[in-house]
């Protein structure tokens, strides 16, 4: 069922990454996805491999919890990792058929999945540890200083929060509507890909017309509480940096300068 | 003999931290030609039952036989039950999609895979049936009034002639004039021999039509008697969050007062009947 | 001058076919002149297409008369400059719980109306503390509103609106979509914003039930007003408010049906009750009587 997807849904509990700034959290996020791909060496791997560890224990989500996201993730992770290692040319270890695998296939196949698995866990874990209106709201005041170039990011971080909003609604909503037209026999499982594509009309039409309805309805909800744009506006939780998120700073610029220094030293 | 239900249940998330049953062990029987009320809090388990009834939900253990085939053998067809358990969905106006009233209402036998002619004829039919007028036939679904298109909805699942009809909430959101045409619909298909199950949160509305009343709460059916019965027991029926029609207010009421009243009374019709027995031979108010 | 006031407020849209063209003129509204005075409880009745939505749209600023006035609080609403102080003070609730919810956490929904109005972040969480508290919503501000039911999400919009400090609130509907169960919640708050906070209420509804309480009901038709006057004025006219596709409260309709038959009933009687009384009055039962008064206390709900 689409409702089981766990990936990007807020985990609620309290912990030393729940209550760090969304900013902190965003560019801990980005500052660990460059450095997963900086170098191929095992010992960069190591620290990020401990670096990932502690910031899940220090989520207190349940590991369970992160492998359940992980299930609709597996699929492309399989798919990259075949490709690695069929595609990839230099020393054969053994051959079938048309295809030869070599150990540098090997080598980048296990690199590219630790770095997938890696780069899935630790975006979902701020996903996990971020209420989508905090994150919008950091995502939003990282960006203002794009403002300068018209871009309109008061908006689009309202955008965001909105959409987060609505997709569970629109998902219960297709399930309904999917079940209502099977009640009229409808048959969206059989057939070649043209009719299946056509069975869909009946699911998406009604889906559009109360997509709108509702972006109708919510914009005069909106208005009717003087929503006038991101001008004037108070904020209930306004961000603002506190002492841990200095730690945490202090702990990201400790943990870079690891990596580099690890990758320079032991550069395989 | 239209169902027979043994031992129904349907757990989601079995055997995990969020098992929840939806459906708890449900038995009973449903004869031909039956108007049954079912009512339930929101979550009590209803609308997931009626969806068990056309196949559209497989229980996760128990039995359901329709004209004595269990709908569960491998070679029972399940795509076929839903041509003969019709079921309009809570706002089906929501699922209309096509062009015009018409080409929307010839959805549904198209799809069982009649010719052109024999679908627009059930069509046709059907939107008779709801006594739509003929001039909107070939409208937009989309300018019509909220009650307009509430009828064509329902007239898409009657174009596959059904043999048992299932309404969830057919009166939602209608103005009470609306409500009495549709339930007054209702009623004259039972009357032209389909079997009906509303679902229902009006208590009125099920005490007015009904022949039998089903009561659900947790998943499990709780109550399965005549409307008088079911109500008599509004105590049990307010710990549900459900409550009893005013009338049966009224009556039990009036019987804490000593007064001789019908207390299964739950129509106007029923309950004036009453009252007016404890004047008769004039020594009242009456002029 | 009362909270609200409106003089022949007319509203046309224009029809158009398909390529465009203009099909007709629709009046949704049509000349409707109406005074609400301040903490008044006020039901407007009417059938689907009556245009007591179009109505109420016009009270928050949401749509403009066409022809006529309208004044919120001494405040022309045709004037833009208005437009942000009448959408303030008088705050709107809509039908479908879903679609007026903004927020993805409740807290954060209740907020919204504060932070647009440009209200300090403290003063902020004060409001919202005050209105979930008074929405007895406050045990639910960390929670998500798509796991709420439908009764607890219209309070959570109403504590939206009330966070906002209104002096008047227009509900459009906002039992349309609920269970009895969810009707009597938010009915119940409505009632209380209106007794313990004098919030004037502007209830549109076709639930006869959740009339019997107003101090006056307006009863609207093709646009115009049909029937004005208090509950039980009007629903001494049970003959006039079908043909208006309208009905009355079942204990009503039952005192009418035994009038009918010849018992002798006051009007409109609104309560079941009210009717219970009348009927014992004429039997000659002593209703004073303790073991009445206790089995009969234990009907209260």
């Amino acid at each position: 069922m689409i409702r089981d997807i766990t990936i990007g849904q807020y985990y609620q509990t309290k912990s030393a990454l729940h209550s760090l700034d969304p900013r902190t959290k965003l560019i801990g996020v980005l500052v660990y996805l460059v450095s997963l791909f900086l170098f191929n060496s095992i010992s960069v791997y190591i620290i990020a491999t401990i670096f990932l560890v502690s910031v899940i224990i220090l989520s207190r989500v349940p590991l369970s919890y992160i492998l359940k996201g992980m299930k609709s993730m597996v699929f492309i992770l399989l798919l990259t990792v075949i490709f690695n290692i069929f595609l990839t040319p230099g020393v054969p270890v053994f051959t079938f058929w048309k295809f030869r695998v070599t150990k540098e296939g090997l080598i980048i196949a296990g690199y590219t999945a630790i770095r997938l698995l890696y780069l899935i866990v630790g975006s979902s874990l701020l996903t996990f540890t971020t209420t989508p209106n905090n994150l919008t709201d950091g995502l939003e005041s990282l960006m203002k200083p794009l403002r300068a170039f018209r871009v309109p990011v008061h908006e689009v971080a309202m955008m965001m929060s909105i959409a987060l909003r609505f997709i569970p609604i629109l998902l219960d909503e297709t399930d309904k509507i999917m079940k209502a037209q099977q009640a009229r026999g409808a048959d969206f499982e059989h057939g070649n890909i043209l009719r299946r594509a056509k069975s869909l009309v009946p699911i998406l039409v009604p889906l559009f017309v109360s997509a709108f309805r509702r972006a109708n309805d919510l914009a005069m909800a909106m208005e009717a509480r003087c929503y006038r744009g991101g001008d004037g506006r108070s904020k209930m939780k306004p961000l603002k940096y506190k002492a841990q998120d200095i730690t945490a700073f202090i702990t990201l610029a400790v943990y870079f300068a690891a990596v580099i220094a690890a990758g320079r030293i032991s550069p395989i | 003999m239209s169902f027979i239900i043994n031992h129904l249940s349907h757990i989601y998330g079995e055997k995990t931290t969020l098992e929840v049953k939806a459906l708890d062990d449900v038995s009973m029987k449903i004869a031909d030609g039956e108007f049954i009320g079912l009512i339930g809090h929101t979550g009590s388990g209803k609308s997931t039952f009626v969806q068990h009834l056309n196949g559209l939900m497989k229980a996760t253990s128990g039995q359901i036989l329709y004209n004595g085939e269990d709908i569960y053998d491998k070679s029972y067809d399940r795509v076929k039950l839903r041509y003969h358990v019709g079921l309009v969905f809570q706002y089906p106006e929501h699922q209309l999609f096509e062009e015009s009233v018409f080409k929307d209402v010839c959805f549904g036998p198209k799809n069982m895979g009649l010719s052109e002619k024999e679908a627009e004829l059930k069509a046709y039919e059907a939107l008779k049936k709801v006594k739509l007028p003929d001039e909107y036939f070939y409208v937009s679904p989309f300018d019509l009034s909220g009650g307009q298109k509430r009828r064509v909805a329902i007239a898409g699942v009657l174009a596959m002639q059904p043999d048992v009809l299932i309404l969830d909430e057919p009166t939602a959101g209608l103005d009470p004039t609306g409500r009495d045409e549709i339930l007054e619909l209702i009623k004259e298909l039972h009357e032209g021999g389909k079997t009906i199950i509303l679902v229902s949160h009006s208590m009125d509305d099920v005490a007015n039509y009904v022949e039998r009343l089903l009561v659900m709460n947790r998943g499990k059916l709780v109550m399965d008697s005549s409307p008088g019965e079911v109500f008599r027991r509004f105590r049990e029926l307010q710990g549900m969050g459900l409550a009893a029609p005013e009338v049966t207010y009224i009556m039990h009421k009036l019987n804490v007062f000593e007064l001789p009243v019908n207390i299964r009374a739950t129509t106007i019709d029923e309950a004036a009947d009453s009252i007016m027995s404890l004047f008769k031979g004039g020594a009242t108010g009456a002029r | 001058m009362g909270i609200v006031e409106t003089k022949d407020l007319t509203y046309e849209y224009i029809r158009r076919d398909e390529e465009g063209n203009v099909e007709g003129i629709t009046r949704a509204v049509d000349g409707v002149t109406m005074s609400i005075e301040e903490g008044d409880f006020i039901a407007v009745l009417g059938s689907n297409g009556s245009g007591k939505s179009t109505f109420a749209k016009h009270l928050n600023a949401i749509l403009y008369p066409t022809e006529g006035s309208v004044f919120v609080d001494g405040k022309d609403t045709s004037d833009p400059a208005n437009t942000w102080d009448i959408r303030q003070r008088a705050g709107m609730i809509f039908q479908n719980p879903d679609n007026q919810i903004i927020g993805n956490v409740v807290e954060e929904d209740v907020g919204f109306g504060p932070e647009n109005m440009g209200v300090p972040t403290d003063e902020i969480w004060v409001r919202v503390e005050e209105a979930l508290k008074t929405l007895n919503m406050y045990e639910f501000r960390k929670h998500s509103p798509n796991k709420l039911s439908g009764g607890q999400k219209q309070r959570v919009a109403i504590a939206g609106v009330v966070a906002m400090h209104p002096k008047c609130i227009i509900m459009d509907e906002p039992t349309a979509m609920l269970d009895p169960l969810g009707r009597k919640e938010v009915i119940r708050a409505a009632r209380a914003l209106n007794d313990v906070e004098g919030v004037t209420i502007i209830l549109i509804t076709h639930y006869m039930e959740e009339v019997i309480y107003a101090d006056k009901v307006f009863v609207m038709d093709k646009g115009k007003i049909a029937m004005q006057g208090s509950p039980r004025e009007i629903f001494s006219r049970p003959e006039e408010l079908k043909k208006l596709r309208l009905t009355v409260p079942q204990a009503t309709l039952l005192a009418y049906e035994l009038k009918r038959r010849g018992l002798d009933l006051p009007e409109g009687i609104l309560s079941g009750d009210e009717l219970v009384r009348e009927i014992c009055l004429r039997t000659g039962k002593d209703m004073e009587q303790e073991k009445y008064k206790k089995a009969l206390s234990e009907f209260a709900n």
